[in-house]
Formats: structure tokens, sequence, C-alpha cells
């Protein structure tokens, strides 16, 4: 314990008795450099409650409950635990007051067996000396039967697929038997009867006395288990009520506020001609399994076509392949040149963060001979280009000479899509293109894929084939103009399909009986 | 039986050569799988070897100069550790400069202590402890258990520091440190704070290895440790990054470095030179046949926080 | 334009400070005047023009030339330790030349001399390139061992095949005179290795800031993944070449050291410079440009120790300790200062820290 962080002690307890915990937090700030996430947030939390925080992408629901949850430190705002303010600095202190987080990327060592993952942290004995296996074998088992989430114990987590992984998430929290009990987008990666079970495991949960925050962006989900809801709104909350009190219209007005029209294709595409043709392609990904198996795909020129699925089921192999950076073990490939690639972990992959605005245009656009001459790079022809596109593409920074680290993630983000859709002469990649971003930012990349797909239409040689890789299934229906759906490394071809349950079905087919 | 006689005398020197090696391997094991490398232990290892020195001549007493050895090698991973770990400086280099300030402070030291040319010194050295009973056995007894109580200390820290990584709550805070350290955050493990004291921890094993440089040979010459720390790192990869595979390996290595004995001791002529470069050889030659089959913390060398 | 990883000026000025300040204490607890040591240091490097010429310059040789081995290595993501190895790889090689060019003409010699030891700074790298690049072994510590392979062969070779003719001394005999670089400043002993080592900092400060293939080198060491995933550069690629010609520069500065200064091979011809050649390296932020004049740093460094010694009776070993505490003080000030700006950068600009923080991308 760090004494001087925590100022208060949660109260005794005897073991397996929930104590009535609740937790408020009130006028949450939290920024991130030019971004303010949290501006004045509220959460109250009482204790047998399940307590849905719902909020659009970008509404600031993950910042809350890391604050929550010790990952993040607020800028202001108080935080009161069972009538007492308290601070925490890291998890570790979240802990020793009783709040447990399953966070919304994995937190498990990988080369660590599920055992050692589970016993973790937990101090068994005084001092930390022998690890007691024989007696966490049977908690984690015991556990396991209690909330009929399987698992075996003695399997190395990174043999697991994501879906085992995520139940072994959950557990390792449940595992120190938390009071306060806080799921960041647990359902993501889960097959549906497993998400059923999960939340009737959080019913049973608050039914026993702990608390339990879920966030969640499909709405009928968290509806459907949730005593209380509380909505965000950019960083701010903006609604408060009992389930009882609320439906789902009044909470999608809520969370959206005044209504953006998202983007959308409107129109039938205009073909042009085929620009990429996969044939029975076959890739490795970076541990040297098999991730793409025996696939297909044709893309031609102005159409956009939409790869749906759930993570982790060969989106990032599929990607480097069609932009010509992953070389395939198998079948055969005919690809363009002058390919855009917006890869999904901007950061990165796509900008070295020490280099300038500039050098980071140039990393991409060396390829054409134009900004070269000879041996030697033509900067200043690089700099006008940049600060072209800085402007074009309203990217906030202080200058082309700016290093791109010091950049916010949406500047980032758009500075890699202006970049690469300068260079999508025939073809372009964009992985979740929109993860992480704003509203407005989001919009404005969707309204640059259907412009760059409308080109075929207004002018000679047209605009290039454009993939979107993207695991949100509305931004796929939203502009593509026919669907595939990558599982398991295969693809699941939908044609023009619109029905969402079709679609989403065979996103989690043969999904759920693996790893079991 | 003049043959036989020869062999175990070589393989008593591989034990005796190879003992410093085990040490200072199996505690930058230790450091390593907290996600620490830290190449410095040559300059740990120097930095002992010349606390023995001086620890010893002062009190005339081995077991003091090995304290003595110990603590320094142990001063020279704070300072590693301060900035690899305090500042998060990168390893490598960190590693490098403290090797280097280690080789050149040690050299201060000595000259200020006994002269630019350096007097010979003559030091208490280690008698050889044999083991009651095993130490009788014959064979076996002459090449391991015949040896300076610091080899015995070899025996004993490998299947301890073993016990302790892979079956206690301590050890698996650090494994989990050296694999994902955010995720140990995640869990409640201090990450600094473990790696700093495994890295401690390393710099008093190399400590006691340059010990046992000093006294067993009886001297202390500059820079005698001699890229000993930089093989007992290419032995912890060839030990898996495991305390027990690590022990076998060091004594495959200081067998490597007796060869010389045998060679000469056998009639055998080979140039100086080449016997010399013959450890460094082998160990280049294992680490090219070995690797694919090892792999290293997850997060070995990487600077956590992470940051620009 | 620095590499963002170390460097600008700020940090090498707070580094020296800082160093010096360090160092004045350790003289001061050895119980001499600090005073007079950076006075014996300072005059036996600079005092006439004779000594900054013929002693500063001409020790700075070698220690420019590792120092650009060091810098395009780090610059391109590789770790080599091993300049040491490979300059004596290079010696050894040119000094095998040196002794067998008697029918060449110098316009010849000289120039075969010095390309072999590159090569053979070359060869000497490949070793721990192809382990890292085909086996996946860490090339920190295959350099630093191919040192000591190095540094036993050259003992191997000065008792044995190449000699001196005598037989009583382990070192070679004189190189012929064709192959001897020739005096670039009339009554000193500079020569013309100083003005190749200027000039190859010169082209590689070109290279890596004006041609394609040196931004992609600089690419893949700031980033192998955005290099390969936005810019098409094969990480591998870039680094096996950037390794070898770490190799070449380091061959050649042995090859410069036995045709230009020592014109004999002998052990411990190189007092360590490869491993100085990490601090010239550093402190000059690993830019190619400023390696030239933190070479010349540390070449006073080392022409000083001997008058320090001399003068003020303080041994010359200080002068390694100092070295090594400038490669600290360049990480600790370089570290400092980045804390420093990033903390006012988000004060006045609110801009973001360079990595996301855990669990803000989805926020």
């Amino acid at each position: 314990m760090t004494g001087a962080t925590t100022l208060a002690e949660p109260p005794e307890r005897t073991d397996g008795e929930a104590i009535a915990l609740s937790v408020i937090l009130r006028g949450v700030r939290k920024r991130f450099g030019p971004v303010e996430a949290l501006r004045g947030a509220d959460l109250s939390l009482r204790p047998g409650e399940v307590h849905a925080v719902l909020g659009e992408n970008g509404a600031g629901k993950t910042t809350l409950v890391n604050v929550l949850g010790g990952m993040l430190r607020a800028d202001e705002g108080r935080i009161e635990v069972s009538g007492r303010p308290v601070s925490m600095a890291s998890p570790r202190d979240a802990w020793a007051l009783g709040i447990g987080m399953v966070h919304q990327h994995f937190t498990l060592v990988p080369r660590l067996s599920v055992l050692e993952n589970l016993a973790l942290g937990v101090r068994m004995v005084a001092g930390g000396f022998r690890l007691p296996y024989g007696e966490v074998r049977e908690r984690v088992e015991k556990l396991s039967r209690d909330t009929r989430l399987r698992i075996d114990p003695d399997a190395l987590v990174e043999d697991l697929p994501v879906g085992a992984r995520q139940r072994v998430e959950i557990l390792k929290v449940l595992f120190r038997d938390p009071e306060v009990l806080i799921l960041d987008e647990p359902t993501a990666v889960l097959a549906p009867q497993e998400i059923e079970r999960l939340l009737a495991l959080l019913e049973e949960l608050a039914d026993r006395g702990r608390s339990v925050v879920l966030i969640a962006h499909k709405l009928d989900e968290v509806l459907a288990v949730a005593d209380r809801v509380t909505v965000l709104r950019q960083g701010e909350t903006v609604l408060e009520a009992p389930r009882s009190a609320v439906d789902a219209a009044a909470l999608a007005e809520a969370m959206v506020g005044e209504v953006v029209v998202p983007a959308r294709r409107s129109d039938e595409p205009e073909l042009g001609d085929t620009v990429a043709i996969l044939r029975g392609v076959s890739a490795r990904g970076a541990r040297g399994e098999q991730a793409l198996e025996g696939l297909d795909l044709e893309v031609r020129r102005g159409e956009i076509v939409g790869v749906a699925g759930v993570d982790g089921n060969g989106q990032r192999e599929l990607a480097a392949v069609l932009a010509g950076r992953l070389g395939v073990s198998d079948g055969a490939c005919e690809l363009p040149e002058r390919v855009g690639f917006i890869p999904e972990d901007r950061g990165r992959e796509a900008l070295v963060p020490s280099f300038t605005l500039v050098e980071n245009l140039g990393l991409g656009l060396l390829g054409e001979k134009a900004q070269r001459s000879g041996p030697f790079v033509r900067w200043s022809r690089i700099r006008e280009r940049t600060e072209y596109l800085l402007d074009r593409f309203g990217v906030r920074a202080s200058g082309p000479s700016t290093r791109a680290g010091h950049l916010s993630g949406g500047n980032q983000q758009k500075l890699v899509v202006a970049r690469e859709l300068e260079r999508a002469q025939d073809l372009l990649v964009a992985q979740n293109p929109a993860r992480g971003l704003d509203v407005a930012a989001e919009e404005f990349v969707h309204r640059e894929l259907l412009r760059l797909r409308g080109m075929t239409k207004t002018g000679g040689v047209g605009g290039p084939g454009i993939v979107l890789i993207s695991t949100d299934l509305d931004e796929i229906l939203a502009l593509s103009d026919r669907v595939l759906v990558l599982v398991r490394g295969r693809i699941v071809d939908m044609g023009a399909s619109r029905d969402r349950a079709e679609i989403g079905r065979v996103m989690v087919s043969g999904l759920a009986d693996r790893g079991d | 039986m003049l043959e036989l006689a020869i062999w175990v005398a070589f393989l008593e020197a591989g034990v005796r050569l190879g003992a410093p090696l085990a040490l200072a391997a199996l505690g930058e094991c230790v450091t390593e799988r907290s996600g620490v490398i830290n190449i410095g232990i040559e300059g740990s290892l120097v930095a002992g070897a010349l606390g023995a020195a001086l620890g010893a001549l002062a009190t005339g007493s081995v077991p003091v100069g090995v304290a003595v050895g110990a603590l320094s090698g142990l001063l020279v991973a704070a300072v590693f550790g301060a900035f690899a770990i305090g500042l998060n400086v990168d390893q490598i280099i960190a590693g490098t400069a403290v090797t280097l300030g280690g080789l050149g402070f040690t050299g201060v030291v000595y000259q200020a202590r006994f002269g630019a040319t350096g007097a010979t010194l003559t030091l208490p050295t280690f008698a050889p402890v044999p083991v009651p009973g095993l130490g009788a056995i014959p064979v076996i007894g002459p090449i391991f258990f015949d040896q300076a109580w610091t080899v015995y200390l070899a025996y004993l820290a490998a299947p301890v520091l073993w016990f302790f990584l892979f079956r206690t709550e301590w050890g698996l805070e650090l494994r989990a440190a050296g694999e994902e350290p955010d995720a140990a955050t995640a869990a409640g493990v201090r990450v600094r704070r473990v790696r700093f004291a495994a890295t401690l921890l390393g710099g008093l094993f190399a400590g006691v290895a340059g010990a046992h440089l000093a006294l067993d040979s009886g001297t202390f010459i500059e820079q005698m440790s001699a890229g000993r720390g930089f093989i007992a790192i290419a032995v912890v990869v060839l030990g898996r990054w495991n305390p027990l595979a690590i022990l076998g390996a060091a004594f495959f290595f200081g067998s490597a470095s007796a060869l010389q004995f045998l060679l000469q001791a056998r009639g055998v002529v080979a140039p100086y030179g080449v016997l010399l470069a013959l450890p460094y050889l082998l160990t280049l030659a294992a680490l090219a046949g070995w690797i694919g089959r090892s792999r290293a913390p997850a997060a070995l060398a990487l600077p956590w926080p992470k940051d620009g | 334009m620095g590499s963002g990883r170390f460097g600008g000026l700020a940090t090498a000025a707070a580094a020296l400070l800082f160093t010096t300040v360090v160092a004045s204490v350790a003289l001061l607890v050895g119980g001499h005047d600090p005073l007079e040591a950076f006075g014996a240091l300072l005059s036996g490097a600079f005092g006439t023009p004779q000594r900054f010429v013929s002693f500063t310059l001409v020790r700075s040789v070698p220690l420019i030339l590792t120092g650009l081995a060091v810098a395009i290595a780090f610059r391109t993501g590789v770790w080599n330790i091993g300049a040491e190895g490979q300059l004596y790889a290079g010696a050894i090689v040119g000094v095998w030349v040196g002794l067998n060019a008697g029918d060449m003409p110098p316009l010849l010699a000289i120039p075969v001399a010095l390309a072999a030891a590159g090569v053979a700074g070359a060869v000497w790298a490949a070793v721990p390139a192809l382990m890292k690049l085909r086996l996946g072994v860490g090339e920190v510590i295959t350099t630093i061992l191919m040192n000591f392979v190095a540094i036993h062969t050259v003992s191997f070779v000065v008792h044995g095949p190449l000699q001196e003719a005598r037989g009583v001394f382990p070192q070679t005999d004189p190189v012929v005179d064709a192959v001897r670089l020739p005096v670039v400043l009339a009554g000193s002993r500079l020569h013309l290795g100083f003005l190749l080592a200027v000039l190859l900092g010169v082209g590689l400060w070109v290279f890596f800031r004006h041609t394609a293939e040196g931004f992609r080198w600089r690419a893949v060491g700031a980033s192998p993944r955005a290099a390969l995933l936005s810019g098409g550069v094969r990480p591998s690629r870039a680094m096996f070449k950037a390794f070898l010609l770490s190799g070449v520069l380091a061959g050649l500065a042995g090859g410069v050291e036995v045709t230009g200064r020592s014109y004999a091979l002998l052990e411990n011809l190189s007092p360590g410079w490869g491993y100085t050649a990490i601090a010239v390296a550093l402190l000059a932020g690993l830019d190619p440009l400023a390696v030239v004049l933190t070479g010349i740093f540390f070449g006073a460094l080392e022409a000083g120790a001997g008058a320090m010694q001399r003068e003020a009776g303080i041994p010359a070993v200080w002068v390694d300790g100092i070295e090594a505490l400038v490669i600290l003080a360049v990480l600790a000030a370089d570290r400092s200062l980045k804390t420093i700006r990033a903390r006012r950068r988000s004060v006045e600009e609110g801009a973001e820290p360079a990595e996301p923080v855990p669990g803000v991308a989805s926020a």
C-alpha cells in the first residue's frame, strides 16, 4: 500500500461477504493534450446494482471508468467511496478499495498459464513466498464451475483464442472477489450465447450485493440487465436515471444529442477495371499461425468492399497482404503499385512519432518519382505538399515541422488519411479508419472515402477500388457497396445483403465452439 | 592413470573457471526475467574483483573480500538501475556506459592505491573446501566437491533461484513484469520496484563472481573481467533463462576456457592468441546454433513506461 | 535536424556541464586539484597550434571514423557495439597490404590498403549482421564477443605470422613508404586520414539528410514497423546495409591508423576507440556532421590526458572514467530536457503525449 495516496481504507470484511460500497464520482475532468476527454462527468454507484454507462465512441466512457479503476488520474473532480474522499494513483490502490476492472484491451500475460495469470498480484500468503498452486487451482476450478465460464487452468494464454482469453480476463477479476466490478466492452469478442451467460452472471453478482459497471455501445445488451444508466456525451454526464424510467429512444437521443447525419452511400457504384485479385491466398500471422486460408477477393475501381468480422479473424493480415506488405504462403495475388494503406495502429504502423510531419508525408510519398531527383529527396516539394494537405484536411498542428508524435490522436489519423488518399491511385486499404476518432472526424473520414469512390463517376480513369476492413458493422453497412465477412481467415460473401442479424450470425459462426 | 589425472585437472579447472560465469549469469537471469538486460554486469564484475582485492588486502580475510566485492557489484548495478529504470533511458547504452565506467573507475582507484605501474598484488586466496563425503568420491569429488566455497554458492543458487522464479508469488510477479509490464501493473505489481530489485540482485551476484576471479587467482589486474560479463549474458540465452540450465551452460564455457590447459598438457601446440579467442568463438557458435529454441522475456530491453 | 532520439545542442551542453561538475568533485575526492587537472588537460590538447594539430587532431581521426560507424548503425536501429573489433580487422588487413605493397605506386597502394581495411571491417561486421538477420541472434552480445576475438587475433598475428623480422617485440615491421598517408599540413603529423574523416562526415550528413536511401535508414531506425507498413521499406535489408557500412567505417579507422600514424600493427593499438566511439556518437546526437566535432573533442581529451599525467600527476586512466560519464550525462540530459519540453508544451498548447495513454484511443 502506498499509504499516502489512499486516504480511506475500506471497512474490514469477512471472506465472501459483500459490504455495501457506494462510489461517487463528481465533476471529473481529464484532458489529453488538446482533447478534453472528460469535462465534468458524474457517476454514482449503489451497492447491488448493474449500472450501465452509455455513450457514443469518444464520449469518454473508457476514460471515466479508467479513472475509477485507478488507471488514470483525473485532472479535477472528486471520488468518494462510502462517503469518504479517496485518491487513487494506480490499479493497486483501486484494488485495495475493492474495485476491479476488466479492460477493453487484454491485460493478460501471454506466456503465463491461465492459473498463473489468475494468481498474479494476489498475495495468497503473507510475504509472497511460496505460491500455493494447489489452492489456487481449487479456487479457479470452483469459480469456473460457479460462473459457467469454462477454461483450462493449465493452458498458456497465448495459445487461447480471443473468446477464451476474454473469459480468463473476466475470471481474473472475479477471482479477487471485488466489491465493484467494472467491465469495459466485455462482449465485443464473445459469441451470442456467451454474452447471454455473462449478462446473467452480472445480474447474479449484483443480487449478491456487488456493484457492476458495464460499458457497451450495444443498447439492447445493456438494457436487458441494467438497473440504472448513466449517459455520457462529449465528456459530460447528460443523463442518469433508473432503467425503468427511460426507453431506448430517450437514451439514443441523450447519447447523440444534436443529430449528425451520417455519411452513407446513396447511389449505385460506377464500376471500373479490376485493380486487385487474390486467388486462394493463405498467409501467416506474426506468431506463425495460419491467419488467412484460401481466400478469394476481387476489387474494382469505384466500389467500396466492406469486410466485416470480429477482431482477430485475420483482418491485420488481409490488410497487409492487399497493401503488398505481407507475402502469402500460398495462392496468387495481382496487386497494383499505387496503393494507399491506412493500418489499424496508426501510432506505430503509419507514423514515425519522432519524425516531422513533412518527413512522415515523405515516408509515404517517396515511391513517387516526382519526389526525388536521382538519389536525392526533393524536400521542398514534399514540404509544399504537406502544407497543402494539412490545410485541406484540417490537421491541427503548429506547422509542417512539428513532430508527428505531438499531434492528438485524431489529427494523427487525419494526417495518415490525407497521405494515403494521395497515394491511393489504384487501391485503398483502410482498416478501422475511424477508430478512436470523435464524431466529426469520423464523419470527415467517411465523406473522404465516399468522395474517392465517386471519382470514378466524375473523372476519366477513375478513382481507386476501396477495401474497408472494419469491426464496426454500422460503418461497413453505411459505406459498402458489397459486404464480405472474414471468419477465421476465410471470406464469406454476403453480396449486397444489409441484414444485420444475418451478417452478425456469420460473423460469429464457428467462433462459439472454439477454445473449449 | 596419467591420462585420467589430466582430464580430472581439466574438468576441475572448467568448474573453477565456470563458477564466475555461473554466478554472474544466474544473477543476470533474474534481472532479465524482470525485463531488464544489464550488460553493465561486466562493470559489476570488475568492480567486484577490485572490491574483493581491497577488502581482502585490508583485513586479510577472504569472506570479507567476497562481501566487499558483492557490495561493489551491487553499487555498479544501482547506477545502471538509476539510469535504465529510474530515468528509463536505453538499457543497452546505459549498460555499455556502466561497463566503461566500471572499467575506468576501477582503473582510477587501482592506480590511485597502487601507483600507475601497478605493483603485482598478492591477495589471500580461497582454500578449497572438500565437501565431507562427496569430496571423497573418485573423479567426481575432486572435480566438483573440492572447490572454493563460492563454487558451492553457484550450485546452491541455481535451484534456489529456480524455485524463486517459478514457485513463489514474488517470482510470478517478477516474470510478469518482464513479459507484460502493463498487464502486471493492472494486476497491482509495482513494476519499477520489482525491476530495480532484480537489477540489484544481478549486480550482487556479478560482484561475487568478480570476487571469485580476484581471490581465485590471488591478484587484481585492470580489466581482469575480460568480457566474462558478456559471456555470462550469452550463457543466460543458452540456458534459456532457466537457472538450472544456466548452471550447466556456464560450466560448459568454463571448460572452454580451461581447454588451453588440456591442450598444453597433452602437448598440442596451438597459437596462444587462438586459444584465448576460443571461449568467445565457442560462445558465438553456440548462440548461432542454439537460437530459435529459446525465447527472451517479451519486454526485455524495451523502455517502460513507453514514451516518445 | 536530429533524430529525436538523442541530441540537440542543449543536450550536449548540459551533458558536458554535468560531466565537468561530477569529474571535478571526483578529482577533489581523489585528492587532486580539478583546476590544475583541467588546466593541464586543456594546455595539452590546445596549448599550442602544434599540440592541437599533431596531438588532438591526429588523435581524433580514429574517433571520428568509429564515431561515424556507431552513428550510422544506431540511427538505423543496429546496436553495433563492435567498432573496436571491426577497427582491428581493418588494421590487420591494412597492415598486411602495407607490408606487401612495395611495388605499388602510392596512388595505388593507399587506396588499395584503405579499401582492403574497409572490406575487412565489413566482413567482421557481417558475422553478427548475418547472425542477427538470418538467425535472430541479438547483435549486442555478438558484436562484443567479436571484439574479443579480434583482439586475440591481433595478438596471434603479431606474435606469429606477421611478427617483425627481428622477432623481439610483438609487433609487425613498419609498412612500406608507398602506403603511408601523406601529411596534409607541412611541419605537423596531420595526415590525409583527417581530411578523409571530415569528408566522410559531411558525406554521411548529406546521405541521411538529403537522399532517399538515407531517409529510409532513418525511418527504419525510428520505427521499423512504420517504415515497412507505410514506407514499404524492408527493415532487415536497410539494417544489413547499415551494419556493413558501419563496419566499413570502423575498418577504415584501423586502416588509416596503421598507414597514417603507427605504421605498424601492435597489441593495444586502440585504447578502446571503438567504445569511446559510442560516447562520440551519442554526444553528437548521432548527427554525422556533429560527430566530426565531438570526435575532435574526445581527441582533445585523450591528447590532454597524457599532459595531465605528466604535468599534474593525475593518472591518464581518469579520462576513461570521464568518457563513461559523458555517455551517462548525455542520456540523463536528453531525458531531462525531453521531460521539460513535454511539460512546457502541454502547458502552452496542450499537445498530447507522443504515445497515446492506454485506453484513451477508445475513450
